[in-house]
C-alpha cells in the first residue's frame, strides 16, 4: 500500500508532471479517490488533461480530482479576508493606514511563496481524510525542500512570538491591576489565539510530513549527469529533515531498437548512467519509464498510467 | 514637635511618590514590550526579512491601535527624550 501523500520532485524538465499525472490516473483507476495538485507556478497539468484546471478543486476523471494552486489567488483571498476583519473592528481612519501596509504586502514576492505554502498546509491538513491519495506535482527541487522544511521553522517562530506576546500582556496586566482593572487580557487575546491556531496547523502538518507511513517522496530523473547529481544532493538535504526518498523514476529511457550511430552512442552513455544510478541509489525502488514518441496528452495518458500498474502496490 | 510632623509628612510624600514612580516604570516596561512585539511582527517594514511576515499580516487588525500609539510616540521626539531620561531616573 502506497503512502497517502506523495510528492513528485526532481530537476526541471525531467518529466515530473508527466509521471505524477500518469501515476495519479493509475491510482484513481485502482479505485482510490485521488487528488492531483500542481504547485509549480508554471502549471501544466491542465495541458496534459487538455482542460482548464482552476483555482478550486475540479473533477478530471472518475475518482480523480485536480487543482493547480494559484498563489496570486490564494494571497488575494487571504489579504481580502484581513481587510474585511479590519472594517469589523477598527475606525475608518486607522483602516486606511493599515490598508496601505496590506497593499505593500500583496505585491511582495515573499507573499506569493507563503500563500502557496499555506495552501499546501491547508490541503495536507484538511483533505487527508477526504482522499485516499494526494499527489503533489512540485516545482523544481530547491523550492520543494524549502516548503517541506517550513512547518518546523515557522512553528518555532510562532512559538517565540507567542512567548513575547505573553510577556507583554503580563506586564500590561500588572499595570492594569494597579489601576484596578482585573480583567484577564491574556485569556481573551485575539493575537495569541490567532498565532496559536497557526502554530497548531504547522504542528499538525509537520507531523504528517515527517510520518513515513503517510508521506513519501518520488524523485524523477533521467539517465544523465546533471539529474543524477541533483538527485544525490536532494536526497541528502531531505534526509537532514528526516524525509526519506525511497522511490526513483528514471524517465525517458531510450528504446533498445535504436539504429543510427548517434542514438547507439546515446544508448551506451545511458547504460553507463543507469549503472551509476543503480549503484548510487542502492536499496531504493527504481522504476524505468520509456521515452515517448509523442507528447503526453489525454489520448495517451492511459497507456502511460498502465506503466504504474502494480508498481507501488 | 513641628519638626517631627514635617518629617512624617515628607516620609509619606516620598512613599506615595515612590509608588507613582514604580507604576510609571512598570507602565513603561509594558509599553516597551508591546513595542518590541510590534517591531518583531513587522520587522519586514524595516528591511529585516522575517519568515513569518505572511502570518503576522492577519494580526494587523488587532494591533492597529497599538501601532498608531507606537508611531505617535516615535514621532513625538520630546516624549522619547522624556522616556529615555526616565531610564536614568532623571526628571527633565
Amino acid at each position: 500500500m502506497m503512502e497517502k501523500i506523495v510528492f513528485f520532485g526532481g530537476k526541471g524538465g525531467v518529466g515530473k508532471t508527466t509521471c505524477s499525472s500518469a501515476f495519479a490516473l493509475q491510482s484513481a483507476k485502482s479505485g482510490k479517490k485521488t487528488l492531483l495538485i500542481s504547485t509549480d507556478p508554471a502549471h501544466s497539468i491542465s495541458d496534459i488533461f487538455e482542460r482548464p484546471i482552476g483555482l478550486e478543486i475540479v473533477n478530471l476523471r472518475e475518482n480523480l480530482d485536480g487543482l493547480e494552486i494559484d498563489s496570486d489567488y490564494e494571497s488575494e483571498k487571504y489579504i481580502s479576508g484581513i481587510r474585511k476583519n479590519l472594517h469589523n473592528i477598527l475606525s475608518p481612519v486607522i483602516v486606511e493606514e493599515i490598508n496601505r501596509q496590506l497593499d505593500a504586502a500583496s505585491v511582495s514576492p515573499g507573499t506569493q511563496e507563503s500563500a502557496m505554502f499555506d495552501k499546501m498546509i491547508e490541503i495536507i491538513n484538511e483533505k487527508s481524510s477526504e482522499y485516499d491519495q494526494i499527489i503533489f506535482d512540485t516545482a523544481p527541487t530547491g523550492h520543494t525542500i524549502r516548503l517541506l522544511s517550513l512547518p518546523e521553522l515557522l512553528g518555532e517562530w510562532m512559538e517565540s512570538l507567542m512567548k513575547k506576546r505573553r510577556k507583554a500582556l503580563k506586564l500590561k496586566q500588572m499595570t492594569n491591576n494597579i489601576k484596578g482593572d482585573r480583567e484577564n487580557i491574556t485569556e481573551s487575546d485575539p493575537i495569541l489565539e490567532t498565532l496559536g491556531r497557526r502554530k497548531d496547523n504547522m504542528e499538525k502538518a509537520r507531523k504528517i510530513i515527517i510520518d513515513e507511513d503517510r508521506l513519501s517522496f518520488v524523485f524523477v530523473l533521467n539517465a544523465e549527469k546533471l539529474p543524477i547529481e541533483e538527485t544525490k544532493k536532494a536526497i541528502k538535504v531531505l534526509e537532514k529533515y528526516n524525509l526519506k526518498i525511497n522511490n526513483l523514476i528514471v524517465n525517458r529511457i531510450l528504446p533498445e531498437s535504436v539504429q543510427d550511430t548517434f542514438w547507439k552512442n546515446k544508448k551506451i552513455s545511458e547504460k553507463k548512467y543507469l549503472d551509476e544510478i543503480y549503484t548510487t541509489f542502492e536499496g531504493k525502488k527504481i522504476i524505468k519509464l520509456p521515452l515517448l514518441q509523442d507528447d503526453m496528452r489525454v489520448s495517451n495518458i492511459d497507456d502511460m498510467a498502465k506503466k504504474f500498474e502494480g508498481v507501488f502496490e | 514637635m513641628n519638626k517631627i510632623m514635617e518629617n512624617i509628612k515628607l516620609f509619606f510624600k516620598g512613599a506615595t511618590d515612590y509608588k507613582g514612580k514604580s507604576t510609571a516604570m512598570l507602565e513603561k516596561e509594558a509599553n516597551d514590550e508591546m513595542d518590541n512585539f510590534i517591531l518583531i511582527c513587522f520587522a519586514d517594514n524595516l528591511g529585516i526579512p522575517l519568515p513569518i511576515s505572511y502570518y503576522t499580516l492577519e494580526l494587523l487588525p488587532y494591533l492597529a491601535e497599538d501601532i498608531e500609539r507606537w508611531s505617535g510616540r516615535m514621532m513625538d521626539r520630546k516624549n522619547i527624550w522624556m522616556e529615555k531620561w526616565g531610564d536614568y531616573d532623571m526628571d527633565p
